[in-house]
Order: structure tokens, then C-alpha cells, then sequence
């Protein structure tokens, strides 16, 4: 909207949109009037004939294959200066952005929380080998993958990511295959501490479940450093 | 103290590792996507309806969203792209019932009292006169330009998202380069 002031003073001129006429013209000018306007071009006829649209294909191409009639234009070299200055902004201010909002509260969090359906991730029923066919008790997939998780509880070294059952669960006493991912904390024995997770993870689903564990796969995907601040170093 | 050691752990874990585990139904490892994530789509919503209201709720629906989607996430160590495209697609959807066509022609605004061009001179700095003369332009551009320079879309994406053709969301593009690079240059 300040376009119009200042392409009078010898600035080629940018009509940027046809829409600025009907612009209404509010004192807008206080602010840049003492300000200096750089001599920047982004019309055809400043940039050797290109567009602003052909050069933002160049610079995202880029600029391969080379093009001659652009690199060996001023008025082109100082639009794709400008065009990759404003293109690396775009992260910088997100970034910025999200810096400056306000840190999330738990009031925030629990608003998320209360809004979900706590059982959208239940998966499948995992029945309980019961003689009596007129009972129909059971567990769901989720809540042994909670089992799972928090056998890490009493694992020094371990945060369970991922973890699945291979096999046909739904029948009782089926045999099956826990896999797990896991991230070992940086500094702790990792094949002591998977050690652990097995066994405390056997015995967990063993108690639980009616389930026959055949084997129980650990994969390491990650070593990961934890915050001294909030470890008990005694 | 072990509870704490571990609520520690999965607040500095990798988003792969967090994202597997709310997939997995660990509402207390989706809680720690919602601190990670809230502030970066709070900021990008904010830019993209240029305006703090509604903000919240929108964010909000995308956790929603997201929670109830989860199995649509191929790859959990992008879970924040995915965030931020469920986040943008909630905002564009408030947009469009709030202005039911793209006006690819509307006229600018009148600055936002809080981002006068005396305020933005004294700020300097390359990013606060960009935030400025990203809230100056016409919606349709904006819309444009943060779906692309902030969201990473491709220009087919954009098209497809404001149900608009490939060549007006160049067009619109192209525009909203040119306003923000000649403002840019007047307050340098």
C-alpha cells in the first residue's frame, strides 16, 4: 500500500496489483516517508524480460541448468538475492514465532486430554482362557502394551517405544511373539538392561495374560542422554 | 523419584520413540507431543488467520484429530510434519467457513495497529519486518505464502488446499514475494 508514494522517486515502477488503485489511502506514509527505498526492480522490464514467477522456478531449480540471460543480468542477480533472502525467512520466523508463545500449561494439556477418546487405541481383545464358555473375560491389546511399557519402571536404562504381538491373540493360550523398541540411556549396559526388560516383561504378561510367550524381541533404536537435573543421584 | 526419572526421560526422548508410544495408546507420551508441538502450531495457526482467535481451538482439534488418526502416521519420526499439516489443514478449513471462496483479488489491509511501520523500523531485524509485511497482505496470499514458505507445501499441494488452480496459487505467489520483498527493502 506504500507502493504508490514511493515509486515517485525514480524507482521503476511496481504495479504490483491492479487492486492497489481502490486501495484507500490511509497515512500509511508516516512511517517510510524518511526512510530510503532501495533501487529494486521486480517488473519485466527490470529483469531483462524474466518474471518474478520464472526466477523463484530458477532459485528453486537451483539455478541448474544455468541460465546466461539471468546470471548475466543486474537487474535478475538483484531479484534472486532478494528472492533467496526472503525464502530462508520463512522457517526463521516460525521459529521466532513459536519461540515467542507462551509456554504450554497443564491446564492446556489436560484440555487435550479430556477432548480424546482414552480407548481409540485399544486394539485388539485378548481373551482369557477360561473353562467356563458361559464367562467372556479379556484384556485388550493396548492395556498389555501398557503392561509392556511400564515394565521399564524397574529397568535402570530403558524407555520403551513400539512394541507389537505377533500372533493370533484373540485365541486363549495362543503362542506369540512380543516385539519391542526400546531407547537405552546413555551411560547403562545395554545388553544387561535388555536382559532385564525381557524378564520383567515375560513376567508381567505371563500374570496378566493367558498368553504363551515364545520369544521376546528387543530392538535398540536409539541411545539416548537424561537430564541429571531430575535423576536420583544418591 | 523413578516416576519422575522416567516422566524426564520421555519428555527428552526422540519424537520417533514418543510418537510410537501415543500411537501405541500411552496418553502420557501424547502429552509430551502436546508440550513439544503446541507452541510451533499455535505460532503457525496464528499466521495463518492472521489473528489470535480461534487459535486455541484449532490447535485443540488437530491433537483430536491426530489422536484418533494415529494410525494413518506411516512414519512416527515425522510426527511433526504431520502435526503441522493436520494444524494447517484445520486452519484452512476455519477459513474457508468463515470466507467460502478464495478471493484471489482482495485488497490489502490497513496494517494492524500493533505492527505500525514505525514499530517494525525499530525492530530491525529481518524477521520481525517480515512478520509485519506478512500480516499486511491480502488473505489469499498469505494464505499462500505461509502454506509454502512456512508449511513446506509444493504448489500443486496449495492448489489442492485452497481449491484454487496450480497458476493462481503462482500467481498469488508470485504477488505476496513481491509485496514482502518490496516492503522489506523500504524498512532495511
Amino acid at each position: 500500500m506504500t507502493d504508490e508514494h514511493e515509486h515517485e522517486h525514480g524507482t521503476p515502477e511496481i504495479h504490483d496489483t491492479p487492486e492497489a488503485q481502490g486501495a484507500p489511502e490511509v497515512s500509511e506514509v508516516q512511517g517510510t516517508a524518511e526512510v530510503e527505498v532501495h533501487e529494486l526492480g521486480l517488473e519485466p522490464s527490470d529483469l531483462d524480460g524474466h518474471t518474478l514467477e520464472e526466477l523463484t522456478d530458477y532459485l528453486e531449480a537451483g539455478r541448474e541448468p544455468a541460465d546466461p540471460s539471468i546470471e548475466g543480468s543486474p537487474g535478475c542477480q538483484l531479484a534472486l538475492d532478494a528472492l533467496e533472502q526472503l525464502r530462508g525467512l520463512g522457517g526463521e520466523l516460525i521459529a521466532a514465532d513459536t519461540a515467542a508463545m507462551p509456554e504450554v500449561d497443564d491446564s492446556w494439556v489436560d484440555r487435550i486430554l479430556s477432548g480424546i477418546a482414552l480407548d481409540a487405541r485399544a486394539g485388539r481383545r485378548i481373551p482369557f482362557d477360561d473353562p467356563d464358555p458361559s464367562t467372556d473375560f479379556g484384556i485388550t491389546e493396548g492395556a498389555v502394551r501398557g503392561l509392556i511399557r511400564s515394565a521399564e519402571n524397574t529397568v535402570p536404562g530403558i524407555l520403551v517405544g513400539h512394541s507389537e504381538l505377533d500372533g493370533d491373540v484373540t485365541i486363549p493360550g495362543a503362542r506369540i511373539r512380543i516385539s519391542i523398541e526400546v531407547n537405552a540411556f546413555y551411560g547403562e549396559s545395554i545388553p544387561v538392561a535388555v536382559q532385564r526388560l525381557r524378564d520383567e516383561v515375560a513376567e508381567r504378561v505371563q500374570r496378566h495374560t493367558d498368553l504363551t510367550v515364545t520369544a521376546i524381541d528387543v530392538t535398540v533404536r536409539d541411545v539416548q542422554r537424561v537430564s541429571r537435573s531430575t535423576e536420583d543421584r544418591s | 523419584m523413578v516416576g519422575e526419572r522416567f516422566r524426564s526421560a520421555l519428555e527428552e526422548a526422540d519424537d520417533r520413540l514418543v510418537a510410537s508410544r501415543a500411537m501405541d495408546g500411552d496418553i502420557a507420551a501424547f502429552a509430551v507431543l502436546v508440550r513439544r508441538y503446541t507452541p510451533m502450531m499455535r505460532a503457525y495457526t496464528q499466521r495463518m488467520l492472521n489473528a489470535s482467535a480461534d487459535v486455541d481451538d484449532i490447535v485443540q482439534e488437530a491433537f483430536v484429530t491426530a489422536w484418533q488418526r494415529f494410525s494413518e502416521l506411516d512414519d512416527p519420526s515425522k510426527v511433526k510434519s504431520w502435526l503441522m499439516r493436520i494444524v494447517s489443514r484445520k486452519a484452512v478449513d476455519r477459513i474457508r467457513a468463515l470466507r467460502p471462496t478464495v478471493d484471489v483479488d482482495d485488497v490489502e489491509q490497513s496494517a494492524p495497529s500493533q505492527t505500525s511501520p514505525d514499530r517494525v523500523a525499530e525492530a530491525r531485524a529481518g524477521v520481525a519486518a517480515l512478520g509485519a509485511a506478512l500480516q499486511e497482505l491480502p488473505a489469499a496470499q498469505r494464505e499462500c505464502w505461509v502454506l509454502r514458505e512456512m508449511g513446506g507445501y509444493s504448489y500443486d499441494e496449495i492448489a489442492t488446499e485452497l481449491d484454487i488452480s496450480v497458476s493462481t496459487a503462482r500467481g498469488l505467489l508470485a504477488r505476496a514475494r513481491k509485496s514482502m520483498i518490496v516492503r522489506m527493502e523500504a524498512w532495511r
